[in-house]
């Protein structure tokens, strides 16, 4: 059952960044009202009144009483600071925070070239497609070598014991790469961590991973 | 390329999860890779004859595989015995997939490529029934030749015994495609072996990638 707060989140439906929050919204049980946000090909968040939100432009934008944040990572630590008293998804132990802190900047860093290859795909933006999916694959590659370590090492989540939101961030870069042309065939560990992340409690899709499981 | 008959592994088998399916290639061509709920492995061309999507996209059921396109739904034989959007028809025995003979052996999936139809069903020759630890399937973006020879110059035919980090470890190759190929390696000990070693095995072949790319610095 969700908890009743009271979120506002301004998202795009298709849009991998706000899918990154409603995974943590849907992991922690809270329950949030969506206001739709015409990004494509609107591009509605540039003017006003979004532009007053968030002088970036950009979504996702969440809005807590008087808090109000852009930045799906950050969106994704306040989330788990302020509404998960048992600390497990940003965990408090300090290896296991600086590993989720670490695979959370992967995501918005390494990560981006896997947005913009989708972006480039999807709607056109401008970009150089074989670079950006070159970068992208690079960037799975070390996500791969890290889990399959991990995996044999017994843990089954990226940083920490459990699953943080280094995963819920890492997710959706990977379980979309098809929508730019990269199948999972070179990433047998992350097509396991995914079916993993699938089965959290909690988890939702969005449109380009299918619903069957 | 040049498709030489024999057994190829497509997969740990660890990695094949009971129901779930994958997609991979051998010389090119694209296969599904899929264990049912009972566990038996099936290796079919990665192709629903309905619209050509790919199987592997789609999602197991018990013992069946259906497309993510519409639904239909294929038995462990590729037959095709379900068409959602026409719940009541007989489906007919020309809707089927191409299937591949297919073993698990030495913790791998095998798939037998270029048998006569008629063919008996051999197991693949090197990979008796050794205990073992599945280690990783590693993907590189070099052609399989260039990597038999990396491991000594061996065929792509069957598992090749190399040393990794001081370790034996056995290697199948998977030819992907003219520039793609995978290594599948497992460890000739128990299942119950330590996972440090397991871990520095691991670590290991990111070493033994980077060097047969030729990326060292």
């Amino acid at each position: 059952m969700n908890r009743a707060v009271n979120l506002r989140l301004y998202d795009y439906e298709l849009d991998e960044n706000g899918y990154k929050v409603r995974l943590a919204l849907g992991a922690l049980g809270l329950a949030c009202e969506t206001v739709a946000v015409d990004m494509v090909p609107g591009a509605e968040q540039t003017r006003s009144p979004l532009i007053d939100l968030n002088p970036l432009g950009t979504l996702p934008i969440l809005v807590d009483g008087a808090t109000v944040l852009r930045e799906a990572e950050a969106i994704l630590a306040y989330l788990a600071r302020r509404y998960d008293p048992a600390g497990t998804w940003l965990p408090q132990e300090p290896a296991a925070f600086g590993e989720t802190l670490m695979w959370l900047a992967f995501a918005t860093r390494e990560l981006h070239a896997a947005s913009l290859a989708r972006r480039a795909a999807l709607f056109d933006h401008p970009g150089d497609g074989p670079d950006l999916e070159r970068r992208a694959r690079a960037a799975f590659r070390i996500m791969e070598d890290h889990i399959v370590l991990r995996g044999v090492s017994g843990a089954d989540w990226f940083a920490g014991t459990g699953p943080t939101i280094a995963d819920l961030a890492l997710f959706p870069a990977f379980a979309l790469s098809r929508d730019f042309g990269i199948d999972h065939e070179a990433y047998p560990g992350l097509r396991r961590w995914s079916r993993r992340v699938r089965g959290l409690p909690g988890f939702c899709t969005m449109p380009g991973i299918p619903d069957y499981h | 390329m040049d498709e030489p008959d024999g057994w190829y592994a497509v997969a740990l088998g660890a990695d094949i999860e009971p129901s779930t399916s994958a997609g991979t290639r051998l010389f090119g061509h694209e296969l599904v890779v899929w264990r049912d709920a009972a566990g038996a492995v099936h290796v079919w061309e990665d192709r629903c004859p309905h619209r050509g999507m790919r199987l592997s996209f789609g999602f197991v059921r018990g013992d069946h595989i259906a497309c993510l396109y519409h639904g239909w739904r294929y038995d462990a034989a590729g037959q095709c015995r379900f068409i959602p959007a026409h719940p009541d028809l007989d489906v007919s025995p020309m809707i089927r997939t191409r299937t591949y003979p297919c073993r698990e052996r030495a913790g791998l999936i095998w798939v037998r490529w270029g048998a006569p139809a008629d063919a008996p069903e051999t197991a693949p020759d090197a990979a008796e029934a050794v205990p073992v630890s599945p280690l990783r399937s590693l993907y590189l973006d070099a052609p399989a030749a260039r990597l038999a020879v990396a491991l000594g110059g061996a065929g792509s035919d069957g598992l090749t015994r190399i040393d990794l980090d001081g370790s034996s470890v056995l290697v199948a190759v998977q030819p992907l495609a003219a520039e793609a190929s995978a290594a599948h390696i497992v460890v000739p000990v128990p299942p119950d072996a330590p996972a440090a070693d397991l871990a520095r095995l691991a670590a290991a072949c990111v070493a033994l990638r980077r060097s047969i790319e030729g990326a060292v610095p």
